[in-house]
């Protein structure tokens, strides 16, 4: 690469970067008008949103809590994406991972094992689990032309009324029913099997997930950049055909990225079990695996933009409940925000990758 | 069948197959148009929401269904057009544009109706009464279960048919063919295919509105937030297990339509199935028919 060329990438890579912020900061002034649209007073609101989203530390941490799960999903929707594949299927798999963690956390014995196995295992489960669940799309994929937005998308509203089925029966995960108020949810999971505390304080609830999704994500980076899987990936997403030429075996390579992608979305549903919620319900995700798909997407390729972007929509959804529940304003206002992020950054991605076409 | 009782039971199926099929079928015919043309239409589910909420909304206005239809249809022109732009004109990556387009109508449909109808939700709205078609409604079991509809069903499935010719034998149909296929030949013989294309995804927008109309105003005379949940992308899943043919994308929605209809018919019949195994059941006919399990080539789409 010569030094002009040099020059174009880091031009375009800051073209990119301004023309995200810009799509981002609009969005949130549209989000703001709405507010005033819809009457709650702007100063009321953003108070509000600032409050939920890093106001106490219990908020703080509950917004990087939230951050970590959508970096986890948008990290496997790279990953899937370096190949020109898309995983629509975060949901789905973060879903399954959830169910996996907890039937291993409410098995007796578990939560006596030794040297943090109670938390690990159940994690662990959720990886091969929600990792099997993505392999599916792949397979699929491989073995009969499936397209995989399809297939990955059916695969969530499956695998969440799977999770949805395990809490209505006691033969699978719903607690014994001791009243006709019992909730269809699974019992509380065991204290050894719930994620440690960074802090040891539950006023501020960072758990283990943090350092492991850092660690993850610098994985996912040198895997991407620096390994040869990673560029055998990027040889089946640019040319599948010369890929094959030139002997790359291209179903497992897609097989093993659908896997690796599911993997992660399982481990953060055991994340959202382990760290945060404790019991299995119904609704349990609302909605995090689509979240994370949209960080995945706004990452365009880039690590450190999936992590920036799970920040982002981290602390935009704690604020928006927040704005919700004390300031009455309808937490939807997200979506119409995520919605119009999505859209300007599609509608000007032409722009942001110039320097592909003229490659 | 001889018994009357499981006669009568049969014809109810039916019957509420055909309904639960009817908006699948107008979004699904809808892409097909649209995929045929060149354009991944990912936003049937949005549009099929749009027309949902601007259905509903414009019928309590008004006061009339029949124009709640109409303010439905032109909602979603808007919204069309948007995705047209984006993915003709921008040439913009067509699986993110539709899924930000459908979160941006659920998150704006949600907003918008917690607005006008403020927090009680399931408010009832004017709806479409049920047509006894003369004849048809006459048969013995059968006739009142089956083919007493709202006319929105039978509006639909002319709507098909009228599709199908048009592909098939109309210079209109080639030029939609073509514009999908053969792109250059139809800029060279004078044809733009923007133009085309533009046309292709407006129309699915329009009977995207219809089926999204048909929910609320024709089928359970209210709006509930995210209503159409998932019922676009099984229109989509339709079309590719159709094969881009008709026929069988019609079957494809019936059959949709007949797994959902199974939530309300087996617990009548006394069998206990898990409600949520019911609820699956169109996803994961769905992806075993994408997944090419009764055979067929599938294509691959992008």
């Amino acid at each position: 690469m010569n030094q002009a060329t040099r020059w174009t990438n880091v031009l375009q890579d800051q073209r990119a970067v301004l023309l995200s912020l810009a799509a981002v900061v609009g969005a949130l002034v549209l989000g703001l008008l709405l507010v005033a649209a819809i009457g709650v007073p702007m100063g009321d609101a953003v108070a509000a949103f600032a409050d939920g989203a890093w106001g106490s530390p219990y908020a703080l941490a509950a917004s990087i809590n939230r951050s970590l799960v959508f970096t986890l999903v948008g990290l496997g929707f790279v990953l899937a994406n370096r190949a020109n594949l898309t995983n629509v299927g975060g949901e789905g798999q973060i879903a399954i991972g959830a169910i996996a963690a907890t039937a291993v956390c409410l098995h007796p014995g578990v939560a006596g094992l030794p040297v943090g196995l109670g938390f690990v295992l159940p994690m662990l489960a959720a990886c091969v689990c929600g990792g099997l669940w993505g392999a599916l799309i792949g397979l699929l994929k491989v073995k009969v032309g499936t397209n995989e937005v399809i297939s990955s998308l059916m695969l969530s509203f499956i695998g969440v009324w799977l999770l949805y089925g395990s809490v209505q029966s006691e033969a699978l995960l719903r607690q014994p029913m001791t009243s006709s108020s019992t909730l269809p949810e699974s019992l509380e999971i065991p204290d050894p099997t719930k994620l440690p505390l960074l802090t040891g304080d539950a006023g501020m609830p960072l758990h283990w997930g943090l350092p492991l999704g850092i660690v993850l994500a610098v994985l996912v980076a040198v895997v991407l950049h620096r390994t040869v899987f990673g560029l055998r990936l990027k040889a089946v997403g640019l040319n599948a055909l010369a890929a094959r030429k030139a002997g790359i075996a291209i179903a497992p390579a897609i097989v093993g990225v659908f896997f690796a992608a599911g993997a992660l979305g399982g481990l953060a549903g055991s994340m959202m079990l382990q760290g945060e919620q404790y019991s299995l319900k119904a609704g349990f995700s609302s909605g995090y695996g689509f979240d994370g798909l949209v960080v995945g997407l706004l990452a365009r390729g880039s690590v450190i933009g999936v992590v920036a972007g799970a920040l982002l929509f981290g602390f935009i959804r704690s604020g928006g409940i927040n704005m919700e529940m004390t300031a009455n304003v309808p937490s939807s206002l997200v979506l119409v925000i995520q919605g119009v992020i999505i859209v300007a950054l599609a509608g000007s991605a032409r722009w942001m990758d110039k320097k592909g076409a003229a490659r | 069948m001889s018994d009357p009782a499981s006669g009568a039971m049969a014809a109810v199926f039916a019957g509420s197959t055909l309904r639960l099929a009817v908006p699948l079928l107008l979004g699904a015919t809808g892409e097909l148009v649209s995929e045929r043309a060149g354009v991944l239409n990912m936003s049937v589910e949005g549009m099929m929401l749009t027309g949902a909420f601007a259905g509903a909304v414009g019928a309590v206005y008004t006061g009339s269904p029949a124009l709640g239809l109409l303010i439905g249809v032109l909602a979603v022109l808007p919204v069309a057009l948007l995705q047209a732009f984006l993915s003709i004109t921008l040439r913009a990556n067509q699986v993110v544009t539709g899924i930000g387009i459908n979160i941006l109508v659920l998150g704006a449909t949600t907003l918008a109706y917690r607005e006008i109808f403020g927090g009680r939700s399931r408010a009832e709205v004017p709806g479409f009464d049920k047509w006894h078609p003369p004849l048809l409604s006459q048969i013995p079991v059968f006739g009142d279960a089956v083919f007493t509809q709202v006319w929105l069903v039978y509006l639909a499935l002319a709507l098909v048919a009228l599709v199908a010719w048009t592909m098939r034998y109309t210079a209109l149909g080639l030029a939609l063919h073509s514009a999908g296929s053969e792109p250059k030949a139809v800029d060279k013989s004078g044809l733009s295919v923007t133009a085309v294309r533009y046309g292709a995804v407006v129309f699915t927008g329009v009977l995207s509105a219809i089926g999204g109309c048909f929910l609320s105003i024709g089928d359970i005379h209210t709006f509930t937030e995210g209503m159409t949940s998932g019922a676009g992308y099984l229109a989509i899943a339709a079309v590719i297990f159709g094969n881009w043919k008709v026929g069988r994308m019609l079957l494809a929605c019936l059959l949709f339509g007949a797994a959902t209809a199974l939530q309300f018919q087996l617990p009548a019949l006394g069998i206990q199935v898990p409600n949520a195994i019911l609820i699956m059941l169109p996803y994961l006919l769905a992806l075993l028919a994408v997944g090419g399990w009764w055979g067929g080539r599938v294509r691959r789409l992008i």
